[in-house]
């Protein structure tokens, strides 16, 4: 036997074992991180259906989908307005436009127009109220009035700026409440808060300088001009890494929300967290978000298994100390599987079981290295109309990635992105990868 | 006659047997010895260990995050491209000109030597044909600045 064998072997042996552990440690909650879950409720993707190659995704049984258009750039969040016009921000512009704006015609489920605005305008967010169409940039809010045309033409209206500057976790996300209120993340600009970004050994400041202006969620007047994010927005939450999915639950009438936890803990500290560890951990947080809340970030980061917070090691935690700091999710997903965006549906389109709970568009991770990538899906939360949660969650789309196992996010063909709902019901999916999809997808029935 | 022959027999089997053995010794031990060289190459090692998680195992990098390494004009570039990145990270870069998303930091506290072996390890895989770095030449791109 060579010793690469007996390595792999011994690799394999303590894999499993370890795996073995985890999953009687963490119950439900690993079930579902390994892949065991979904049939239980009759909702969700059925794991013994293939994925459907026309399409490239997985739906549970009922629900259709169609390739709204293809190739269109690289899509990030998504709305559609009421007369059926959806537009898509994207991460790099095409021929100089920021943003993309597709119309079907003729009702086959596929985009007839594809139009390109927002010029030299790059971003990640975008909403509809009121026939406004509010376009979240990294450095500021904008918006064009679709009254004006359904392809916004000219320079839009400033709705908040004075976002500080910073490469990573730029997103400016937002949600709105339907009372005039828009609520707006900033991101961190590290990882962790470490005096030197992403560099081992360096220690976590005290107190963390970035929370001052980054790190949690800022409300606004939704309708008001020129806000600026320090004199005119109130800190309505802090303590967040990186929220790229939130939404208001109008039935609970409150702020829904999941965010990525940090990076590399196996990287910086390998003498307590061995890589299959790190792949799994920390959690990524699902949380109901209350005027004041505070989740932690960076002293503290969250074990699914455990159930508990941690103290981070950048503030001396060693993955066993639990910290007193931060509030608990309703839910830790698997480590690094991206949530990038969450809706609430509204109308009629879909079945009732799919009603009041999250659709949460994961993106899928790079840092599970040197395990197999995963994540790339959308999943489905059971809430109640109080906003509790009412069933374990799902998966209700995914194949995206392709042929797995997926070892680099290179290799991921689709990696969704955005989520929204149209006015007649139909569910849309972007993703910027492979030259960038948008799919449709309905409810046919059973 | 008999006898002296099988026992004749008996020795040059032993002998076939032993020699047979020899050689499978000998060749076992030269394939462990390539396979355990093979799994401790010391640049891949220090590849897979500070630069992997980001640019992953195979130099594929992340889209939008991180760039990748392969075909990489810097990593098939003048030496000191690689060096000076890998000192000093993103701060290598001229600020607002990458279309990546995550900062790199500096690895200036590793040595020479490593410093050299990952360099030297990114420039001749990854299908890239920079060729080898020297401790010589990490120590003068310290230097520069």
């Amino acid at each position: 036997m060579t010793l690469k064998r007996y390595a792999l072997i011994t690799a394999l042996i303590s894999g499993t074992m370890l795996a073995g552990t985890m999953s009687h440690a963490a119950g439900k909650v690993f079930d579902k991180a390994a892949g065991k879950d979904t049939e239980t409720q009759g909702i969700g993707v059925d794991k013994n259906t293939a994925i459907d190659t026309d399409v490239g995704i997985r739906l549970p049984v009922g629900f259709k989908a169609s390739v709204f258009a293809d190739g269109v750039g690289t899509p990030r969040h998504i709305t559609v307005s009421k007369d059926g016009w959806v537009y898509a921000p994207m991460f790099r512009s095409k021929d100089g436009m920021g943003g993309v704006a597709m119309k079907d015609d003729d009702g086959d489920g596929k985009a007839d127009q594809i139009h390109y605005f927002a010029e030299g305008r790059v971003a990640t967010a975008i909403h509809i109220v009121d026939n406004w169409l509010y376009y979240g940039e990294d450095l500021q809010i904008v918006r064009w009035n679709l009254n004006d045309g359904p392809v916004p033409k000219g320079e839009p209206e400033v709705v908040v700026s004075g976002f500080p500057e910073q490469r990573a976790h730029a997103n400016k996300p937002m949600a709105f409440d339907g009372k005039g209120n828009m609520y707006v993340n900033v991101g961190v600009p590290s990882n962790n808060c470490m005096v030197e970004t992403r560099k081992k050994g360096s220690p976590g400041q005290q107190p963390c300088p970035e929370l001052a202006r980054h790190g949690g969620i800022w409300r606004f007047d939704a309708d008001k001009v020129g806000q600026d994010q320090m004199k005119d927005g109130y800190r309505y939450s802090t303590g967040h890494r990186n929220v790229n999915a939130l939404d208001w639950n109008p039935y609970a009438d409150a702020l829904y929300i999941a965010q990525h936890g940090r990076d590399q803990l196996n990287s910086f500290y390998p003498e307590l967290f061995d890589a299959k560890v790190s792949a799994e951990l920390p959690a990524e947080e699902f949380h109901r978000i209350e005027e004041g809340d505070n989740l932690g970030w960076p002293y503290s980061y969250y074990d699914q298994f455990k159930g508990e917070r941690m103290v981070s090691p950048e503030y001396g935690g060693d993955g066993q100390k639990v910290a007193t700091e931060g509030k608990k999710p309703l839910i830790g997903f698997p480590g690094h599987w991206a949530p990038n965006d969450l809706i609430f549906v509204k109308g009629s389109g879909l079945p009732a079981e799919y009603k009041t709970g999250a659709f949460i568009g994961f993106h899928g991770s790079w840092n599970r290295a040197p395990e197999p990538q995963q994540g790339y899906r959308i999943v489905y939360v059971p809430l109640d109309e109080a906003g509790n949660i009412s069933g374990d969650w799902v998966t209700f789309a995914d194949g995206f990635a392709g042929e797995g196992p997926i070892r680099s996010p290179r290799n991921a063909k689709h990696r969704p992105m955005g989520l929204a709902e149209g006015a007649d019901g139909a569910l849309y999916i972007t993703s910027l990868m492979s030259g960038g999809r948008v799919w449709r997808v309905t409810y046919e029935g059973k | 006659m008999k006898e002296s022959n099988r026992n004749q027999k008996t020795v040059a089997c032993l002998g076939i047997g032993m020699g047979a053995f020899a050689i499978a010794l000998t060749t076992l031990t030269s394939y462990v010895r390539a396979e355990g060289e093979a799994t401790v190459d010391p640049g891949k090692a220090l590849y897979e260990e500070n630069c992997g998680v980001c640019h992953q195992l195979d130099g594929s990098g992340v889209p939008f995050m991180q760039p990748e390494l392969y075909t990489s004009p810097r990593a098939n570039g003048d030496k000191g491209g690689v060096i000076q990145m890998i000192l000093k990270g993103s701060k290598a870069v001229e600020p607002g000109t990458s279309e990546f998303e995550n900062e790199m930091p500096g690895f200036e506290y590793l040595t020479d030597e490593q410093i050299a072996l990952i360099a030297t390890y990114v420039r001749t895989n990854f299908e890239n044909t920079g060729g080898e770095v020297t401790s010589e030449d990490v120590a003068r791109e310290r230097k520069r600045n």
